[in-house]
């Protein structure tokens, strides 16, 4: 395993669909926190003035933070789901699916090691998209830190980030699957809508693709309140897709 | 290699829906030996040496390698295997040397050994102008070069070639067949696909023709005219299954 994690951490390294993710949720999911706090602030007009509004619970930081919750459910999914694709359609799309056939390595540490470095990404992407929206907003000075316990809020924020990404690992399974980028592609939209869906009708917290994006909202007024057993429910259901996705790589033929 | 069958096909068979793509196919080949397996488009080559490489299931048959069935071949019998089959193992995110470096440790080499190797493989494969370019700005032959020096980076004493001509210019393809050669002289079985009679003719020493899934025939590489006694098969055996 430690051999397939060396040389999917390589590709990884090199690869510009992962950087450019990188940057770009750590650079404009911090930015565009701030923008929406601004317009909220300043009364924007139109459909940014209510999009904005809908956004942004409270004033200061307990606004900005709320933004960044919302940000971080979104962003989190989406960009991993994207970079997860890559990684399993890749091998089909790009036909070197056949290459990793008659090795020492079985395919299964391969879509495995897939995963530990991937799970590893999305730990350290969580952890800089919080670190650089609350640098961010400690240096524009987004007000007033007394409603807020700002370390406690922002611990959340980086584990509902991870268990996020987390859950979409699961896009593994259909890009193994699908053989390629676009069924994977699918799923992540089809999964984001899915996810608006389940906390519209009340029942996101037991949808484990909406659950980390409602525990990132913990606190901000008329938001579902999410359990333990709710927020387990995103390990044990990405636990279960790794499971099966290394299952289909140990099985699959070359088609 | 101790074994005496490094390679073998037990009445391999495999359909796809309604096409019988490899028909009930027997084939050795051993150890210090270039085995060619010929035949036109379509004709089973790649879904044979799938099968041989544990990439296709059979629908009956045995695929065996060291002489032991495919699906129980231990780690220590695929290190010793190094395959290309159609696309060449070089990601394009990654330099020549790194795509040298992942394919060497994916067969297992000992670490202390994977630098010497490469440097050893990016002069002989002709590499070194590229070891640093990013494979995505290699050119077909180059990405085919590259692809034939990540399957044999780790001396592999089993090695299956798909077309690893393919894209190579004419020194490209001299050098290939002074490398079959070097490596089956060395003691490793080799299994090589091919379009290029001549090619072939120069390098094997078993010709095995492929026409609609079965074995039609051998041909003598040291033989003349082998292209003729190849069409003459094919049509042959057409013109039977076409009465049939």
């Amino acid at each position: 395993m430690r051999r397939a994690v060396t040389v999917e951490l390589l590709k990884v390294r090199h690869s510009p669909v992962v950087a450019t993710t990188t940057a770009l949720i750590v650079i404009l999911v911090p930015l565009l926190c701030l923008g929406f706090l601004g317009v909220a602030e300043n009364g924007g007009v139109g459909a940014l003035g209510a999009k904005a509004e809908l956004l942004v619970a409270g004033e200061g930081w307990e606004a900005y933070l709320s933004i960044l919750a919302q940000m971080v459910a979104v962003t989190l999914f989406i960009g991993p789901g994207v970079v997860v694709t890559w990684a399993f359609g890749r091998e089909h799309a790009e036909h070197t699916f056949p290459s990793l056939f008659a090795l020492p390595v079985p395919r299964r540490s391969i879509a495995g090691a897939k995963f530990i470095v991937l799970l590893s990404w999305g730990a350290l992407l969580s952890v800089l998209v919080v670190a650089a929206s609350a640098l961010l907003g400690l240096v524009v000075g987004v007000g007033s830190t007394a409603d807020v316990n700002l370390a406690a809020d922002l611990a959340r924020l980086t584990v509902a980030g991870f268990l996020t990404t987390t859950i979409a690992l699961s896009i593994g399974l259909v890009a193994s699957i699908g053989r390629g980028y676009l069924p994977a592609i699918g799923a992540v939209i089809l999964l984001t809508a899915a996810a608006q869906v389940a906390v519209l009708f009340g029942t996101g917290g037991w949808f484990p693709f909406a659950a980390p994006g409602l525990y990132a909202m913990s606190g901000v007024e008329g938001v579902t309140q999410v359990g333990l057993v709710q927020l387990l429910l995103v390990p044990l259901t990405a636990s279960v897709a790794v499971w099966a996705t290394m299952s289909w790589w140990h099985r699959a033929e070359v088609v | 290699m101790d074994e005496q069958q490094a390679l073998e096909a037990r009445s391999l068979y495999r359909t796809f829906g309604d096409e019988t793509a490899v028909d009930h196919v027997d084939l050795v080949v051993r150890p210090g030996e270039i085995h060619a397996i010929v035949g036109l488009n379509g004709a089973g080559k790649t879904t044979l040496m799938r099968m041989l490489l544990g990439m296709v299931r059979p629908t009956s048959g045995t695929a065996l390698i060291a002489e032991t069935d495919i699906g129980k071949a231990s780690r220590e019998i695929w290190a010793k295997v190094g395959a290309l089959i159609e696309t060449p193992f070089a990601y394009p995110e990654l330099t020549s040397r790194e795509n040298l470096f992942a394919s060497a440790l994916l067969h297992g080499m000992p670490r202390g050994h994977i630098d010497p190797a490469l440097d050893r493989a990016i002069n002989r494969f002709g590499l070194a102008q590229w070891e640093h370019k990013r494979a995505r700005t290699l050119s077909l032959g180059n990405r085919q070069r590259l692809g034939l020096a990540s399957a044999m980076i780790h001396q592999p004493s089993i090695l299956v070639l798909d077309e690893p001509a393919n894209a190579l210019d004419p020194a490209g393809v001299v050098f290939i067949r002074d490398m079959l050669r070097e490596v089956a002289a060395e003691g490793a079985a080799v299994l090589v696909s091919s379009h290029h009679l001549d090619q072939l003719a120069r390098v094997a020493h078993r010709i095995t023709m492929l026409h609609r899934g079965r074995v039609v025939g051998s041909l003598d590489p040291l033989g003349t005219d082998i292209e003729s006694q190849f069409f003459e098969t094919v049509y042959r055996v057409d013109v039977e299954l076409g009465a049939a």
